[in-house]
């Protein structure tokens, strides 16, 4: 992976029209937004063509991209997770039960290579998410890493949604006002 | 935000979390492109919850994926995120046309408004024979790393200029290349001089692994970096930038600051002899 400095000036590039940044681009950053994406959708066919809206958007939109606001390879995995989330919430037949043992162990233990790349803005939330109750904690991870909605955490935890959706929120608050605004 | 209130804010935070269901999140998307202080609110909690993607284990994709992307994009060139609606100005630049370009662009904004997210940017063409101070309104610092694009033409065989520009009245520097003397001129506008800062000019080309510096710009109204050492394709072909650097440049050699400009000649034909 490049630096996020490396990653700036590749989008600026890019934004550019660069197709030689673009490729480069690509190439640093495929796996991540990759992995992001197979994990929510669990099939490669859906993720190849959430990869390709994906890098697509990245293409049409790099000018839009402000490294004041986030970092380059958040912004991309953002677009990535938001259509694949898109493309989850309309397959209903995507199984939710499937791979569940083992993405729950991968959604509570971080990977300890990437750990010891944690960023600073990583450390302090994670900090902030060790605060929660263990249950919530749970909640929040298995949306984030498996884009599960409401209902399916709902079947997930044995919770009705309505306590789903609250204790959601509460979490997100409690991470909120942990970080501090 | 209450617990159970549905607010802007509940719906911007589940929006990033990814639990909402498809109808809810349609409404977001559509607040998303139309409504700056959602887009706001989505950015923060981006900012809050994105770096978890961390620990994620990456995933080698298949070849075919990149074979697919390349497929789609090849031929289309990217959306430039700012295009005024009618770039053609007449060669004879004068004040008159610096008013005229503010006012297009208050209408691109109305157009746009809601693309919260978009840096300010200006389609400019500039003669050389049009750096007349009297055209400038007063000076406007630019703001600190805000990437901003500016589209240049041919004015003269040979002969490029870029307008580096952050926001709408007044161009922070003025780019001039001259492919066939290699040379270039920045005059410096409305960049204000940073205290323990310089502004350094870089030139990016897909020929080199990173940005080649092509010096300080902006300690004196005019600086007049060589070109000498790139050919003319290389020349007409770069992506040009100013960072903000350190006081006397980058120590690495390589951008270290926020990007604060960049621009391309991008209707450069390299001139005959």
């Amino acid at each position: 992976m490049l630096t996020a400095q490396e990653l700036v000036w590749l989008l600026a590039a890019v934004a550019n029209g660069d197709r030689a940044a673009f490729e480069r681009l690509y190439a640093a950053t495929r796996a991540k937004l990759y992995g992001v994406t197979l994990r929510i959708l669990r099939r490669r066919d859906l993720a190849d063509e959430v990869m390709q809206e994906t890098y697509l958007k990245i293409w049409n939109s790099a000018g839009q991209f402000d490294p004041a606001l986030s970092s380059p390879i958040t912004w991309m995995v953002a677009i990535a997770r938001n259509r694949a989330i898109d493309l989850v919430r309309k397959k209903t037949e995507v199984s939710i039960e499937e791979d569940a043992a083992v993405l729950e162990v991968a959604a509570d233990t971080p990977d300890p290579l990437a750990a010891r790349e944690m960023t600073e803005e990583l450390r302090r939330l994670l900090a902030c998410m060790g605060r929660l109750d263990e249950e919530r904690r749970r909640l929040v991870l298995f949306a984030y890493y498996d884009g599960w909605s409401r209902e399916q955490l709902a079947a997930r935890f044995g919770k009705p949604v309505n306590t789903i959706k609250t204790w959601l929120r509460r979490a997100l608050i409690e991470i909120r006002e942990c970080l501090g605004s | 935000m209450t617990d159970d209130a549905d607010t802007p804010e509940t719906l911007a935070a589940e929006y990033v979390l990814g639990t909402l269901a498809a109808d809810e999140r349609a409404h977001a998307e559509a607040l998303l492109a139309s409504d700056p202080a959602f887009a706001r609110l989505v950015g923060d909690w981006e900012r809050r919850l994105g770096e978890l993607h961390a620990m994620v284990a990456p995933v080698e994709p298949p070849p075919e994926t990149w074979a697919r992307i390349a497929a789609r994009i090849d031929g289309v060139a990217p959306r430039p995120p700012m295009r005024l609606p009618h770039p053609e100005v007449p060669a004879r630049a004068a004040e008159s046309n610096v008013v005229d370009l503010t006012r297009r662009l208050g209408r691109w904004r109305q157009a746009a408004a809601g693309l919260a997210a978009i840096a300010a940017v200006l389609l400019a063409v500039v003669v050389t024979a049009a750096f007349d101070p009297q055209m400038l309104p007063g000076p406007l610092r630019p703001r600190p790393i805000e990437i901003v694009r500016a589209v240049t033409r041919e004015v003269n065989p040979g002969r490029f200029v870029a307008v580096l520009q952050a926001n709408a009245t007044a161009p922070a520097f003025i780019l001039t290349v001259d492919i066939a003397s290699r040379t270039a001129t920045v005059r410096r506008v409305a960049a204000e001089p940073q205290a323990g800062k310089s502004y350094e000019l870089w030139l990016i080309s897909d020929r080199f692994a990173a940005p080649r510096s092509l010096g300080l710009v902006g300690g004196a109204e005019f600086a007049r970096p060589t070109l000498a050492s790139y050919d003319p394709t290389t020349i007409s072909g770069a992506t040009y930038a100013v960072s903000l650097e350190p006081e006397g440049g980058s120590p690495t050699g390589t951008p270290t600051g926020p990007v604060l400009f960049t621009a391309k000649l991008v209707d450069a034909v390299p001139p005959g002899p």
